[in-house]
């Protein structure tokens, strides 16, 4: 089988060290295996680790940060607008990638390039520009200190045009924060895993492109006809408008009332004041307008201003649930205009609102608690709710200020400063937890345990069906559902396109199987392409096996065994260690990996090529 | 053709779906950068998110400055006469809403000509941000917007059936000139 259609077959390698830009023409065996996306990015993050014996410093010039949008970008169908950033992650030194929406991704594409892959250091700060077929590295150093925002303009100014795409990093990538993302369109984020440090790392402030090219389609006709029922379906969708109007804002008050929102630094699950901060305040008070990512109906993005108070001339694109959960109830902020300032800062520094929030929670906590001392802060007090302090937190990890250069380093580092923060810092593997508290939900810590890049709520998302079915449901089920999880969302990934039409509309999979077909010409069945994208899961896991990885990291933070919710639906609730160790070996089990959690020698065959 | 395609910025999500269909219907191809619409969005100050497209005009600048004659506001829509058009895109520079294009692939500009009255991306836009309006009508809504918003009205609260419900009013000759 050959591939007929939907790539360039067009590999860009950059090397900063020795300024080259080359172009290599991509196998078909290596693209009908691994699809695009974080399925490219894993394969050639696997190869560069067995290129350098597997020891690689994640902020070194041998780290290989690969850019990959997938066959379906930019392609008419239901949010095609997504492309991976993949390589291994400064916070974990495991496995890492994260996706960004927005037009960067079709734009990349259109310059007739399906991956692209940077190595080595630039002697400057410098940008990469590709324009089309052409490849530049343009020295860039008056960038230095510039935040995101204002490095996107400067760029678009010093080039003549406002028709480019950037993805550039604020002080948070240059100064190698380890939660530092990369932004583009100036407020969508690869937000998770360090992506920002690493291009910090290599001087490399920001990745622009522009292109003209078609995306290559097999059959435009059949796409078609695919892409209106698709559309269609999502539109007469019961929840389709209440997307439009809120987007991921409608979940503050699900997860309240559940009892997994996080308050106070996860030691409540539920926010007295959440009326203050959830989706319907949003829309009557602060939002100002709707933003989608490339070809997407159901537009997400909510763009908010302050209109008056402290905060007033305040714009910002969200929040989303996540940033609006960690950066306001986690630090004890009722105050929506507040979070939204909060929200835009991180924008501007370029810096993953998960972990920051995350980060900044479990500061107020041990400073609470007697672990941080008052000379440790620098000698600014900081408490729940006090949102100068808390901004003024943020800009110091940023610029690595006092406190904020340790902080910046993420949980690894803090716990080593102060082991006593490891009761209170909520992470896995390095990588701070999302805002879905696992207490109640077994299978949802299991999915935060077993996720390739720490503790993240993309890799499986169970906690809504464990709610659901409650005691009934058994423990095979639990450890089926996240390994299905975990089978199909990569999936989504490597094609380049959004899995929330999928999760919340209950788009079927169906429709992807026959996107991919329509694109491509190959006729591969929904069952092989979840095939490709469980390999990558295998894939991930193998390399972080071969990283050191094993069952002692598949764990999780230390609140989540001992300490329960305060209040609310889910008050003392915990995780007992030995019915998660019971879980864990069951899932090995059911993987095919070992007692230890280490796939088998044939996983490592599977990829030798 | 008495239809106006229009377009409401403040609807608009950003989303280019108009462009891509716009380039799929004229062009046969996955190619956002053919389409005769294009999204501009400006952030943070101001955020716009507005799709540009040819407004027909009646007295059209681009025809104006065409040297071969090429370009003619004919039936609502003003159309490119391509045998004659001789590719210096002087209308291109010319329109004052930058809403014709080019595209390295082809020589002659890209403008829209209105699907033959049946816009695709009005149809196809998931925000109701493109509309055909009948040219009498052009401006309605906006009327209606103002009227409602008058500041100078006063509110009362009463109760029908129970419910409460807010009246607005304007008082008639108690306001200082």
């Amino acid at each position: 089988m050959s591939i007929k259609s939907g790539y360039f077959k067009q590999h860009l390698q950059i090397d900063l060290t020795k300024g080259t830009a080359e172009r290599q023409t991509t196998a078909d065996a290596f693209i009908e295996k691994y699809i695009g996306g974080r399925g490219f990015g894993a394969k050639l993050v696997w190869d560069n680790l067995r290129k350098h014996d597997f020891k690689i410093d994640p902020l070194g010039p041998e780290n290989l940060l690969v850019v990959a949008p997938g066959p379906l970008t930019g392609v008419y169908l239901p949010s095609s607008g997504k492309n991976s950033f993949v390589a291994i992650s400064p916070a974990t030194g495991l496995y890492g990638d994260s996706s960004m929406g927005g037009g960067f991704g079709i734009e990349l594409r259109q310059t007739g390039t399906d991956i692209l892959s940077v190595t080595g250091k630039a002697p400057e700060l410098s940008v990469l520009f590709i324009d089309n077929g052409e490849t530049t590295i343009l020295p860039m150093p008056e960038l230095k200190g510039k935040s995101c925002l204002e490095a996107e303009g400067m760029i678009k100014e010093r080039l003549g045009t406002h028709a480019v795409r950037v993805a550039t990093i604020g002080m948070g990538g240059e100064n190698m924060v380890r939660f530092a993302c990369v932004n583009t369109d100036w407020s969508r984020n690869a937000g998770r895993a360090g992506m920002g440090a690493i291009m910090g790392a290599k001087n490399l402030k920001a990745i622009v492109v522009r292109g003209h090219m078609d995306i290559p389609v097999y059959d435009v006709a059949g796409l078609m006809a695919e892409a209106e029922q698709a559309f269609k379906y999502m539109e007469e969708h019961k929840y389709f408008k209440l997307w439009q109007q809120e987007g991921l804002m409608n979940v503050i008050d699900y997860a309240n009332e559940k009892g997994i929102l996080p308050a106070y630094n996860f030691k409540d699950s539920v926010f007295a004041r959440h009326d203050q901060i959830n989706g319907t305040t949003m829309v009557n008070r602060y939002k100002i307008g709707d933003s989608a990512c490339f070809s997407c109906s159901m537009c997400c993005g909510n763009i908010c201003l302050v209109k008056s108070g402290k905060y007033a001339g305040t714009v910002v694109e969200g929040p989303e649930y996540e940033t609006c959960a960690m950066l306001g109830p986690n630090l004890g902020i009722d105050n929506f205009a507040a979070i939204l300032s909060a929200a835009r800062l991180c924008d501007e520094l370029g810096i993953d609102t998960i972990s920051t929030g995350s980060i900044v929670g479990a500061t107020i906590e041990g400073y609470e608690k007697g672990i941080l001392s008052l000379s440790d802060l620098d000698g600014r007090e900081i408490a729940w709710g006090d949102e100068d302090a808390i901004l003024e937190l943020i800009q110091k990890i940023a610029h690595r200020q006092g406190i904020g250069d340790i902080l910046a380093d993420g949980s690894h580092r803090i716990i080593e400063n102060w082991p006593e923060m490891d009761k209170i810092i909520l992470q896995v593997k390095g990588l701070e937890q999302s805002a879905y508290d696992s207490r109640a939900s077994i299978s949802m810590g299991l999915a935060y345990a077993t996720s390739d890049i720490g503790a993240h709520h993309t890799r499986a998302w169970t906690i809504a069906k464990e709610m659901e079915e409650g005691q009934n449901w058994t423990n095979d089920e639990k450890v089926d559902t996240v390994i299905y999880h975990q089978k199909v969302r990569p999936l989504f990934d490597m094609l380049g396109v959004c899995r929330l039409p999928w999760i919340e509309l209950g788009l079927s999979e169906r429709h992807y199987a026959n996107f991919y077909k329509y694109v491509t010409g190959n006729e591969t069945s929904l069952e092989e392409l979840l095939g490709l994208s469980n390999d990558i899961y295998d894939l991930t896991r193998l390399i972080n096996a071969r990283l050191g990885m094993s069952r002692k990291d598949d764990t999780l933070p230390y609140k989540v065994w001992a300490n329960p919710p305060l209040t609310g639906p889910n008050a003392g609730k915990v995780i007992g260690r030995e019915d998660f160790q019971k879980l864990l070996s069951l899932y090995y089990q059911k993987r095919g990996w070992d007692e230890n959690g280490i796939p088998p020698a044939e996983v490592e065959k599977r990829f030798s090529d | 053709m008495s239809k106006k395609l229009t377009v409401i910025p403040e609807q608009c999500s950003g989303c280019r779906i108009c462009e891509l269909v716009c380039a799929i219907k004229h062009f046969g191809v996955d190619n956002p950068k053919k389409a005769a619409i294009r999204v501009l969005t400006t952030y943070p100050h101001p955020v716009v998110r507005m799709p540009i497209v040819c407004s027909q005009c009646k007295v059209p600048a681009c025809a104006q400055v065409c040297p071969s004659d090429s370009l003619r506001w004919i039936d609502g829509v003003v159309q490119l006469d391509e045998e004659n058009c001789t590719s210096c895109y002087k209308c291109v520079e010319a329109c004052p809403f930058g809403a014709m294009y080019i595209h390295p692939d082809y020589d002659l500009p890209i403008k829209c000509d209105m699907c033959g009255g049946d816009p695709e991306c009005v149809k196809k836009c998931p925000k109701g941000a493109l509309r055909l309006i009948p040219e009498a009508a052009l401006g309605e809504s906006r009327r209606l917007n103002n009227v409602l918003s008058y500041s100078q009205m006063k509110e009362i609260e009463f109760y029908e059936k129970g419910e409460k419900k807010v009246i607005r009013y304007a008082e008639v000759g108690k306001e200082e000139l």
